[in-house]
């Protein structure tokens, strides 16, 4: 495999982001959530498998991974809100997914535009 | 091409699948204990909740009930403040009746348990319930035979019974018609003259089977009226239009005012709704539900990792056919897409196996327990869409970095 250069800021923005999917996985399966509609865990465990997918790709350094990211970041948005779920959860998600885009948006000019 | 890259990919997970039959058992044994323990968690709640909102829609869910007690559960109930509450009597019926405008019915009922005989066939410990002429208005109920008793009857105490279907069944059993013949309940003589459809189990014990219904008025002849064995209240259905919190607040006034209860003094009665009982189960199944989703959630993320560590061990023992796919011209995304299939197939072969166990679970219950379990079809999807999604979680950082091999060093590699 190509050796990959990646900035540490990245390394540490998609290790935290892998474990924050991975956490939120089993959170689809709260009553809360399946209390909203049948297909509301499956919806949202399809957002949380390509945000997983995405930051794979920006730690492989690769610019379909930041716009992945940012589609399902905005999609995500939008369910939420179509939902109705303005938790603490919610709002916090926001902050660090801007903060995540941010950084990664400053390095995607060094990213590679291949699969 | 689709099609191709689905054959290869098939065939390739297959072929792995086959010549390591103990690894990817024991692979997909994680999905499969996770996707068994979320969806048997949320069948079982389900069924629950199914037969509980069942079960309080048959009390009426625009009914109020006027009790000593109130339906709430927990540590913190302060009994203490409602045991020396009067119970309601049949008296303040007539008044409730007069005094509430936005009530449809107004209904009384006693209940307690006892003997009930015909010839040679006794059941012990039937409930015979006293019902009030109007009560037939406020409950839901079917009379399959017979007829429920006139207004007359009720008024006059006639000695007539309206029985459930198993009290029916163990007094007149092979079919025996029990129409018109005369049983003895707590005693007394009485004579049948209706049957209730049968019901089967309740999750809050309010099924009509194990009933036997008298009037009130005959009721009271062996019942102690005052008793709160007797479970004495007073069942209050709401106009059309009228909502139970309107219903409710008339209702306060017109009980502060039959109990001649001062201004300040508290209320000596409980105003209770079915909908405080779905309330109390809900807050339970939630609990319930959290501790499954918790278990079976990180359950499938273990499985997940087992099945990331299959799919790391199938790369490196396929490196050197990537390297000769890619060096005849296979692109990164079919090289991908392969292994990622590949990790798909045996995660949704894990989440299969999973659902046919519950589904197994579900046949072996129907034939044990009472309460219908099924495995709904929103439950089968649901654990379906989770075992291909952690397929894909679990297979994308291998089968990524399958795709990004080198040719050359790939070909190279032993």
């Amino acid at each position: 495999m190509a050796q990959v250069i990646r900035p540490r800021i990245i390394s540490i923005l998609s290790v935290t982001a892998i474990i924050l999917t991975l956490l939120a996985f089993p959170m689809l399966f709260m009553p809360s959530i399946k209390r909203m509609g049948d297909f509301v865990p499956m919806v949202l465990g399809i957002i949380i498998t390509l945000q997983f997918v995405a930051v794979i790709g920006v730690w492989h350094m690769k610019r379909w991974g930041v716009s992945l990211f940012v589609m399902m970041f905005t999609i995500r948005v939008i369910t939420f809100m179509f939902l109705e779920m303005y938790s603490f959860r919610f709002y916090f998600n926001i902050f660090y997914s801007v903060v995540f885009i941010f950084v990664f948006l400053y390095y995607y000019k060094k990213m590679d535009t291949n699969l | 091409m689709v099609f191709t890259l689905l054959k290869e990919s098939t065939v390739f997970a297959l072929q792995a699948l086959i010549a390591n039959k103990l690894r990817t058992f024991l692979s997909l044994l994680g999905i499969t204990i996770g996707i068994f323990a979320i969806i048997t968690v949320f069948t079982i709640v389900d069924s629950l909740e199914r037969n509980i909102r069942g079960s309080v829609q048959s009390l009426g869910d625009n009914v109020v009930f006027v009790m000593k007690w109130p339906w709430s559960f927990g540590p913190d109930y302060p009994w203490w403040k409602y045991m020396n509450r009067p119970v309601p009597v049949y008296k303040e019926l007539g008044e409730v009746q007069r005094k509430v405008k936005g009530a449809e019915a107004v209904g009384f009922r006693i209940g307690a348990r006892k003997t009930l005989k015909h010839l040679n066939n006794t059941v012990e410990n039937g409930i015979v319930s006293g019902w009030s002429y109007d009560y037939g208005k406020v409950k839901t109920f079917d009379i399959v035979e017979g007829r429920y008793f006139r207004e007359d009857e009720a008024e006059g105490g006639y000695n007539v019974v309206i029985l459930g279907n198993a009290l029916a069944e163990g007094l007149f059993p092979n079919n025996e018609y029990a129409i018109g013949k005369t049983i003895k309940v707590a005693g007394r003589s009485c004579k049948v003259i209706g049957l209730f459809k049968k019901e089967g189990e309740s999750m809050l014990g309010n099924t009509m089977d194990n009933q036997a219904v008298v009037p009130y008025n005959f009721a009271r002849l062996f019942m102690d009226v005052k008793s709160e064995n007797s479970d004495p209240f007073i069942a209050v259905k709401a106009k059309v239009g009228v909502s139970n919190a309107q219903l409710k607040d008339e209702l306060t006034g017109a009980m502060r005012s039959i109990r001649s209860l001062k201004p300040l003094a508290d209320d000596n009665f409980a105003l209770n709704e079915t909908n405080l009982l779905s309330k109390n189960f809900d807050s339970l199944f939630d609990i319930v539900g959290l501790a499954g989703a918790i278990i079976g959630g990180f359950s499938i993320l273990v499985g997940g990792f087992g099945i990331a560590n299959i799919m790391f061990v199938s790369v490196r023992e396929r490196t050197n056919l990537i390297g000769i796919q890619k060096s005849l011209g296979a692109k990164n995304y079919f090289i991908l897409a392969q292994f990622l299939f590949e990790a798909v197939f045996l995660s949704l072969l894990g989440g299969i196996i999973g659902l046919l166990l519950i589904y197994l679970l579900t046949l072996l219950a129907q034939g044990n327990i009472d309460m219908e379990i099924t495995l709904t079809r929103s439950n089968v999807i649901l654990g379906l869409t989770i075992s291909v999604l952690i397929g894909i979680i679990s297979g994308f950082i291998p089968a990524y970095g399958a795709s990004q091999l080198d040719p050359v060093e790939a070909i190279r590699t032993n």
